[in-house]
């Protein structure tokens, strides 16, 4: 080694001509050299020497050099002319020197040229390009074209479009720098969001899934909740089926037995409390979701259930951008549940009524005008003495009520079905404004959103605001706010479409004098009976008033410290106010007799967070990165109910929930919680050469509501990558672009018991003492309620991740698989305790829970033409659950007393049991339906025919425990989607998205036939029932009975849906420009077009009751 | 920038803070809870610790599943006349085991409400128990007032459970931490300690109390029977006769709301509602509150109407063959007259019929007793169609002979409405509302001691016993010849239907018959050792119940049946299978006893 590094400049040496120079040609041929390797390189072939500062060079920067017989100046100058080098050849010596900016020849001021789209070849406009390490930037024009004047010092332009890789370019000696963008396939230098950071995905090391642009555009969402459902493996998203959207999300299965399962949501790097229905879906700009332990465990104990992360859009362009986007469409019924039609019903209440008279005579319910040529009318009447017309006695023996005797005559029905579902019409508008000038960035957006259910007087509404900024302040300090602000209102009172099967098509819905009847089928009931009412009762006589309005702010000042240091401090209050304001008119039936009754609530909370987060990065020696980020954290939360309420109003209830105080039996209540929690996190990421990656972190986390004899929590965990793609014995195999591997292993805890859960609380309650001149008066009593646990703690999830990122065959197939293996101990578990204790459950640290599984994301690029692209993704997993320790072992004796070995109860109360899934189904079996020539068997069971036959597993002659058996699981087995989308001719996207859950069952206990009274009430026609002349296996009876055993009736709920399908139209830039528009998108979306469940009969799959699909016309417009 | 630097300044400043005094910052904070440790401090809280037993006592006898229903159809007073359903408990031989649905006595049986809620309610006063040195109090009488208030209440509750599922587990203490390893202890050993406990309440509960509050009087009557399930027949007499001989006595004259209408009397006023609380009344021993209007008042009202009438506006056709009846509006408003019944408990004959051998008795007299026949036909549509019968008593056959109901299980049958009527002024149908309701009368405690004379073999005393309580009713004396168990079980029949707690003090009197060797009314010796196979609750059942086990089938072709062992409810499996490290033993009869191991003698120092 002959290098000499300098440390002064001085340098001064007696020289003959550059002879030597001039006659020695070399050849070099390099691939991915750094500089110092081009110098040992040219010192091996020639006797040149090298003199420079290594500050002066850029160290890391790779070159690809093919040279033949050159000489060494026309090297240097290629070589380092991009860079700012100047160098002197003297005698064999060669001087590096940093170029003065001020002299510098190659530095044009301003740098112009052309965007193209590497794929088509056409120019692209709207590509963001910025000057690297700073805020100055542009963007490309209508024609491709941009210009930008770049500072002293540049060394890179960095041009990024949305859908497109980042391309970094080095300013060469050129000012006019011509860009092809290509689609990001694969795109390594992806911005991931981890917690409490970023980093590309080149550099993680944990399973994070990544939802960016393309799946947010092809979704029509109420809010975040819809991008989730079936996009990544391994996240499980309940169908949204309510006007305000919204659901239950499971990430990598159930690890918990009585806590909360809902993962961990982060709004830009902080943790947001509230709910994904205030954040508007237009807002965002990607979602993020860490799997597994070692990138979750930086949140601790609220990590175990995985966390969401979600970034919204920030200001990008020069050009300050308005978009404006409308979202017209309805919602209407994707699966029909009719009740029975006017004809069905008939034959169904016929049905009824013979099985509650088993003993009748033949032909006694059976319409009068169709006996049998045997059966005279007059001996049908003779039946039961019966005079007058034989309709209406007819009608009176399948009790039907006057009214519904009169409709019958008079021919009038009433189609319950269409009077209480509609179509609902929903809209949504966002306006936005961004931009970024010089120090400053903005993003600010206003959306109107108002859905109407399904049901008529389902309606949701709500405005959502944000506001991004961020300033730089000096030079190294920055500010800004991230701020939502929502104002919800949920004051629609639907329709009680459940009604629909309780009253009957011959009921009446108005009275004579036009005002709506309380019972169309004057079945008085009584008070808490329902059946017969009308289901718009409520939407007539109630007025409700319930809003809810959110503040999220989070202020943030960062900035760069010297060596290497950076901070940041979030401080993040949140508010959230709701009032729930209820007034039922004394003019409904059911309140009149307490005079009215109106009600009064108010809600506020106040949840404040610090962050105070240092960070370090330093490379050493060019191949080792460090990345260190360091927390404190500090949290509280505070909340305030309080609630009034009144009845009997004097004079009147006119003035409603407005005039509380009219009211003469006033209740008050209040409630109020508190809870503080405070957290340190260490974490540090090193990688060596890019190609060998470390995680490690630890997190202590503090928290109230855990018992105080264990305050606190500590999470370590740790992770390691592998880019074996890049080892040299990979190089030859052409087929591989990129590998990883991936491990990690970590703990994460659960704290989602609620506030109080530790402590024992005395719950009041009245009672009533009087005296003996009948005087009253209320006494307060006082028990506990919940025993208490001073050694409650967190939850610890231990997981272990394997792994394996790819992309194959020239970037066209890319994807990951990851299993993982994750043990849940010290579970929050609602306990059953025996009953004699007074309590029924009591919330403990116990046992063990499983989960282990497989996902897979698959990404192809299956027809890549210039005209029409076709993409594809995939996504299966598959989870498994076992519990694997529940109370802990006892003894067992043999008949002596001698202890003979230990065993492990089970808790059959709340059906968990050693060894199998938490949401195992351990029930009686049914085996089909006692038919009429088993009727001497049904009976020593103490059944019908007509009623489900049971398995006596033991044959002992009754149903008890030993006769449940493990029947299935309420949880799919497997999920897959598979999601399509086609580019033609550019602008024209179609796309489509389906889903599967399958090899679940739920229950459906309709089956029974006995859960009502068919001798008052309807039922849906695709229900069926038994009749000796339909002697089905799937339904029982009408009436059937139970025979005082408690069992369920479960059925497949396996489904296919297609989920999503999506067309969207792009017009031609130079169309829009016509009209003024930078970009003009109109798209048309199906939600839930279609499922198909083979065994599945109520309703959908995923939700009993109405389901909507979601059809939505829509334009995004950008000026 | 300035403010910028200040803002940091503050935010590290409350973070530092926060840090510095972590500890104190995570204490937790209760803001809109009581926390048993400073509220059980002084009589006050110890007082409202007791309440919800309270509560959970006057739970027995309201709301349509009311737990009562269930001691009713355990005995040959009545039985669950819901027909248009198939969950209700009528064919016990099937529908009552561990593992059945035993919550609810509306859509199938009380049996698990009164197990979970019994022991609930145990719990609560064990609480007091375990504390009742922890508080300060002004007097030690104070002290000892309390802790007997809550040993009153330990002791009502397990007298309930021994008679109803025999040995269970005896809990003396609150139970703080997990606890899954419990044991049945032998019935008269917690009946010992109970009598023990009472007679501690006796001496200190005070007399003069408010209404609804627990006095002396109730202490001792709870007393007497506890007395008297342990064959102490001369105690039992003792304590009755704190209440027969002292400030009681039965209301024999016309007093209170409808004193002076001539067409109602003394029965009437006992049970009117508004009657119960009055001063003059003497008969009171303690109410269970309940008032329209009141947050703690019942939640649904107490439904004596709708739980014990007759469906009488279904399934009744006049002799024309026309729908006869009607809860809609009518010129006779008979559901708001009676109550809309949905015949939840139905009356058998023995209750309606084979006890009033006199006609003078006035709990069976015309008003306060309600006889189908004195309702008529008020379907509004007969008026329209010119039907002749149209407001005319309902007939059950018709002149040909024909049966005119369709299910006389649901739709016929007569009732006390004296007992039954409460208004019910905050609902669109009448079905009995919010009242005061009798948990402890003194003409039980007179038909305890004649039981207890008559255990002794005192029949003269015995008869004086019973026949104060007949001769207030009018009815003619018994002489002393014909009292036995029987006719006692008959009289508190007549007496105390809907009051009572009707299988609870059968499987007592059982176990009496088996402990003294006295035969029943039927000459019968019955033996302890086979209890579960061989009873005089299940004889008496068969001799006088019309429904069980007599082939009677509902409308729906369910049919009745009953057993010997239903003598001893089951014990819920549920109780059975969270107790996983101890064993609670399952009753003779039921799936699961034949791993029963020997229970408790001892009260150990749990």
């Amino acid at each position: 080694m002959k290098f000499i590094l300098m440390f002064t400049a001085v340098f001064n040496l007696v020289c003959s001509a550059n002879t030597y120079a001039q006659r020695t040609k070399l050849s070099l041929k390099l691939s991915e050299a750094t500089i110092l390797e081009i110098f040992q390189e040219i010192e091996k072939s020639t006797e040149y020497g090298f003199f420079f500062k290594s500050e002066d060079l850029d160290m890391k920067k790779r070159y690809e050099i093919d040279l033949e017989n050159v000489r060494i100046d026309e090297v240097l100058s290629l070589v380092l002319k991009e860079d700012g080098v100047d160098y002197r050849i003297e005698d064999r010596n060669i001087i590096l020197t940093r170029s003065h900016p001020s002299d510098s020849k190659y530095q044009p001021p301003t740098i112009t040229g052309t965007v193209t789209d590497a794929s088509t070849g056409e120019v692209l406009p709207g590509v963001n390009i910025v000057v690297e390490g700073t805020t100055l930037g542009t963007i490309s024009d209508i024609n491709g074209e941009y210009n930008i004047e770049v500072p002293e010092g540049t060394r890179k332009l960095i041009f990024s479009f949305v859908g497109m890789e980042t391309q970094e370019i080095i300013i060469g000696t050129s000012t006019q720098i011509n860009v092809s963008m290509v689609t990001s396939e694969f795109d390594l230098k992806e911005i991931i969001v981890i917690g409490y950071g970023t980093q590309q995905k080149k550099d993680l090391t944990g399973a994070i899934a990544h939802i960016g642009v393309e799946q947010l555009e092809n979704t029509v969402a109420t809010n975040a909740h819809d991008y989730l459902l079936a996009n990544i493996p391994g996240l499980s998203a309940s169908l949204n089926t309510s006007p305000e959207g919204g659901g239950s999300l499971l990430i990598r299965g159930k690890s918990s037995l009585s806590a909360g399962t809902y993962p961990l949501l982060v709004v830009d790097g902080v943790i947001f409390d509230g709910d994904l229905i205030d954040i508007n879906p237009s807002d965002i700009e990607a979602i993020d979701v860490l799997k597994d332990a070692s990138s979750a465990a930086v949140y601790g104990a609220k990590s175990a259930n995985g966390v969401v992360l979600i970034t919204t859009k920030k200001g990008k362009s020069i050009k300050p951008n308005i978009s404006f986007r409308a979202n017209f469409g309805i919602a209407d019924m994707a699966i029909q549940q009719r009740p029975h039609s006017p004809e069905s019903f008939l034959k169904y209440r016929q049905t009824a009524m013979e099985g509650l008279d088993v003993a009748a005579e033949p032909y006694k319910y059976s319409d009068p005008r169709t006996l049998p040529p045997d059966i005279s009318v007059e001996t049908w009447l003779g039946y039961t003495g019966a005079v007058g017309d034989p309709v209406n006695v007819w009608l009176q023996r399948l009790n039907f009520q006057n009214v519904q005797i009169e409709n019958y005559l008079a021919g009038k029905t009433v189609d319950w079905y269409d009077e209480v579902f509609q179509n609902g019409i929903r809209q949504d508008y966002t306006l936005s404004l961004s931009g970024k000038k010089e120090d400053i960035s903005y993003y600010m957006s206003l959306e109107y959103m108002d859905n109407e259910g399904l049901v008529v007087g389902d309606e949701f509404n709500t405005i959502r605001g944000r506001l991004n900024l961020e300033g730089i302040a000096t030079k190294f300090l920055t500010a800004g706010i991230n701020m939502q602000f929502a104002d919800r209102d949920q004051s629609s009172v639907p329709a009680e479409w459940e009604r629909i099967i309780n009253n009957t098509p011959y009921g009446s819905m108005y009275n004579d004098d036009g005002t709506l009847k309380w019972s169309p089928d004057s079945d008085p009931g009584g008070s808490i009976t329902w059946y017969a009412k009308n289901p718009f009762n409520a939407r007539e006589y109630t007025d409700r008033r319930r809003k809810t309005r959110t503040i999220f702010p989070n202020i943030y000042v960062k900035g760069k410290l010297p060596l290497g240091f950076s901070y940041r401090i979030n401080f993040n209050p949140s508010y959230t106010l709701s009032s729930n304001f209820e007034h039922l008119s004394s003019e409904w039936y059911d309140v009149e007799p307490i005079g009215g009754k109106a009600s009064r609530s108010y809600a506020e909370t106040f949840n404040w967070q610090i962050d105070n987060i240092i960070g370090w990065s330093h490379t050493f020696k060019d191949i080792h990165h460090f990345d260190v980020t360091l927390l404190a954290n500090a949290e509280k939360f505070q909340s305030w109910y309080g609630e009034m309420y009144n009845e009997r109003f004097e004079p009147d209830d006119n003035l409603g929930y407005h005039s509380m105080n009219s009211g003469t039996n006033a209740y008050v209540n209040s409630s109020d919680e508190y809870s503080t929690g405070d957290a340190l996190m260490a974490r540090l990421n090193y990688d060596l050469k890019e190609r060998y990656f470390l995680t490690l972190s630890v997190r202590r986390d503090g928290y109230s509501a855990f018992g105080q004899l264990n305050p606190r929590a500590t999470f370590p965990a740790v992770a390691l990558g592998w880019v074996f793609s890049d080892e040299d014995f990979l190089n030859s195999v052409e087929w591989l672009n990129y590998g990883k591997l991936r491990i990690s292993y970590g703990i994460n805890g659960n704290r989602d018991i609620g506030r109080y859960q530790a402590l024992s609380d005395l719950q009041s309650m009245k009672y009533i003492n009087g005296d003996e001149t009948g005087q009253a008066w209320e006494v307060t009593g006082l028990y506990v309620n919940r025993m208490s646990n001073a050694g409650l703690r967190w939850e610890q999830s231990t997981s272990f991740n394997l792994g394996l990122d790819f992309s194959v065959l020239n970037n066209r197939l890319h994807g990951y698989i990851d299993t993982y293996l994750k043990s849940t101990s010290d579970l929050l578990v609602l306990r059953s305790l025996p009953d004699v204790t007074g309590f029924s459950n009591v919330m403990d640290n116990l046992g063990e829970v499983q989960n282990k599984g497989i996902e897979l994301n698959l990404n192809s690029r299956n027809i890549d033409q210039p005209n029409f692209l076709w993409r594809s993704m995939f996504n299966f997993s598959l989870n498994r659950n076992n519990i694997v320790h529940l109370y802990g072992p006892i003894n067992v004796y043999d008949d002596e007393g001698n202890i003979i070995g230990k065993t492990e109860p089970d808790d059959p109360s709340n059906w968990w049991f050693i060894g199998q899934d938490i949401d195992v189904i351990w029930d009686i079996k049914v085996l089909g339906v006692w038919q009429v020539d088993e009727i001497e068997e049904a009976r020593e069971y103490g059944f019908s025919p007509g009623d489900f036959k049971l398995e006596d597993v033991n044959n002992d002659g009754i149903y008890t425990d030993e006769d449940r058996q493990f029947l299935g699981y309420y949880s799919p087995r497997f999920r897959c989607s598979f999601s399509n989308n086609f580019t033609l001719y550019k602008n024209f996207d179609f796309s489509f998205m389906i889903y599967s859950n399958w090899g679940h069952m739920d229950s459906f206990s309709s089956a029974k036939n006995s859960h009502w009274y068919p001798d008052k009430s309807s039922d849906y026609e695709k229900f069926e029932y038994w009749t000796p002349e339909n002697p089905i296996n799937d339904f029982a009876r009408l009436n059937s009975s139970s025979g005082g055993v408690d069992y369920s009736v479960y059925r497949n709920s396996s489904f296919i849906r297609l989920q999503n399908v999506s067309i969207s139209y792009n017009f031609p830039k130079i169309l829009a420009q016509k009209a003024n528009v930078d970009e003009l998108r109109v798209y048309f979306n199906i939600r839930n077009a279609l499922v198909y469940a083979p065994d599945w009969v109520n309703w959908d799959p995923e939700h009993t009751g109405p389901t909507p699909r979601y059809i939505t016309l829509g334009v995004d417009l950008t000026f | 920038m300035k403010t910028f630097n200040k803002k940091v300044a503050l935010l590290l400043g409350v973070l530092l803070l926060s840090i510095s005094c972590s500890e104190e910052f995570l204490e937790p904070k209760a803001l809109s809870f009581y926390a048993p440790e400073n509220t059980y401090i002084n009589a006050e809280g110890m007082k409202a610790a007791l309440v919800p037993c309270s509560e959970l006592m006057r739970n027995e006898w309201i709301s349509e599943g009311r737990p009562l229903l269930t001691e009713c159809i355990f005995s040959e007073v009545a039985v669950h006349g819901t027909t248009d359903r198939t969950d209700p408990a009528q064919n016990m031989n099937v529908q009552i085991t561990p593992d059945a649905e035993l919550y609810d006595g509306g859509s199938f049986n009380s049996i698990g409400d009164y197990w979970s809620n019994g022991y609930k309610s145990i719990r609560y006063a064990n609480t007091v128990i375990s504390r009742i040195d922890d508080a300060e109090y002004t007097s030690q009488e104070e002290r000892n007032e309390i802790l007997g208030l809550a040993y009153f209440f330990r002791a009502y509750n397990y007298y309930r459970l021994t008679q109803q599922f025999g040995d269970v587990p005896l809990i003396l203490k609150e139970v703080t931490k997990p606890k899954t390893d419990y044991y049945s202890t032998e019935r008269e050993v917690i009946l010992k300690k109970m009598k023990e406990d009472l007679e501690f309440a006796a001496e200190w509960v005070p007399e003069k109390v408010d209404v609804g509050e627990v006095n002396r009087g109730a202490v001792n009557h709870i007393l007497t029977k506890v007395n008297l399930a342990l064959g102490e027949f001369d105690d039992a007499i003792q304590s009755a006769n704190y209440l027969i001989n002292g400030d009681y006595a039965l209301m024999t004259e016309r007093f209170g709301s409808y004193k002076n209408d001539l067409t109602r009397n003394i029965i009437w006023d006992l049970h009117r509602i508004e009657n119960k609380y009055r001063a003059e009344n003497t008969e009171r021993i303690m109410l269970v509150m309940d008032r329209e209007d009141m947050q703690g008042g019942s939640k649904w009202g107490g439904m004596y109407m709708r739980g014990a009438v007759p469906a009488f506006w279904r399934n009744i056709a006049t002799p024309t063959g026309r729908k006869g009846t009607t809860d809609s509006n009518s010129e006779y408003d008979l559901v708001n007259t009676y109550g809309r019944g949905i015949a939840r408990l139905r009356s058998t004959i023995y209750h309606m019929k084979t006890i009033w051998t006199d006609t003078t008795d006035l709990r069976h007299a015309k008003g306060n007793w309600i006889e189908m026949e004195d309702l008529v036909y008020n379907n509004p549509q007969l008026k329209d169609l010119g039907d002749p019968w149209y407001g005319k008593h309902l007939q059950l056959y018709s002149d040909e002979g024909k049966l005119l109901c369709l299910d006389t299980i649901y739709s016929w049958y007569s009732w006390p409405h004296y007992k039954l009527y409460v208004p019910d002024p905050n609902n669109v149908v009448l079905e009995g509302g919010r009242g005061d309701w009798y948990a402890m009368r003194l003409a039980e405690t007179y038909l305890l001691r004649a039981e207890a004379y008559w255990w002794k073999g005192d029949l003269e005393s015995a008869a004086a016993d019973v026949n104060a309580v007949r001769e207030r009713a009018h009815a003619v004396p018994f002489t002393p010849d014909q009292i036995n168990i029987g006719t006692i079980l008959d009289e508190r029949a007549r007496e105390l239907y809907f009051e009572e707690w009707r299988k609870t003090e059968m499987t007592r009197i059982c176990y009496l018959l088996c402990k003294t060797g006295k035969p029943g009314h039927n000459g019968k010796v019955y033996t302890l050792k086979n209890f579960s196979e061989d009873n005089y609750w299940y004889d008496r059942i068969m001799e006088y119940g019309d429904f069980y086990n007599k082939g009677v089938v509902t409308i729906n072709g369910k049919e009745f049946t009953i057993s010997p062992y239903h003598v001893l409810w089951p014990i819920p499996a549920a109780a059975i299978r969270a107790n996983t490290t101890g064993h609670i033993n399952q009753n003779i009869g039921y799936a699961g006893s034949e791993s029963n191991i020997p229970p408790l003698t001892e009260i150990g120092d749990e």
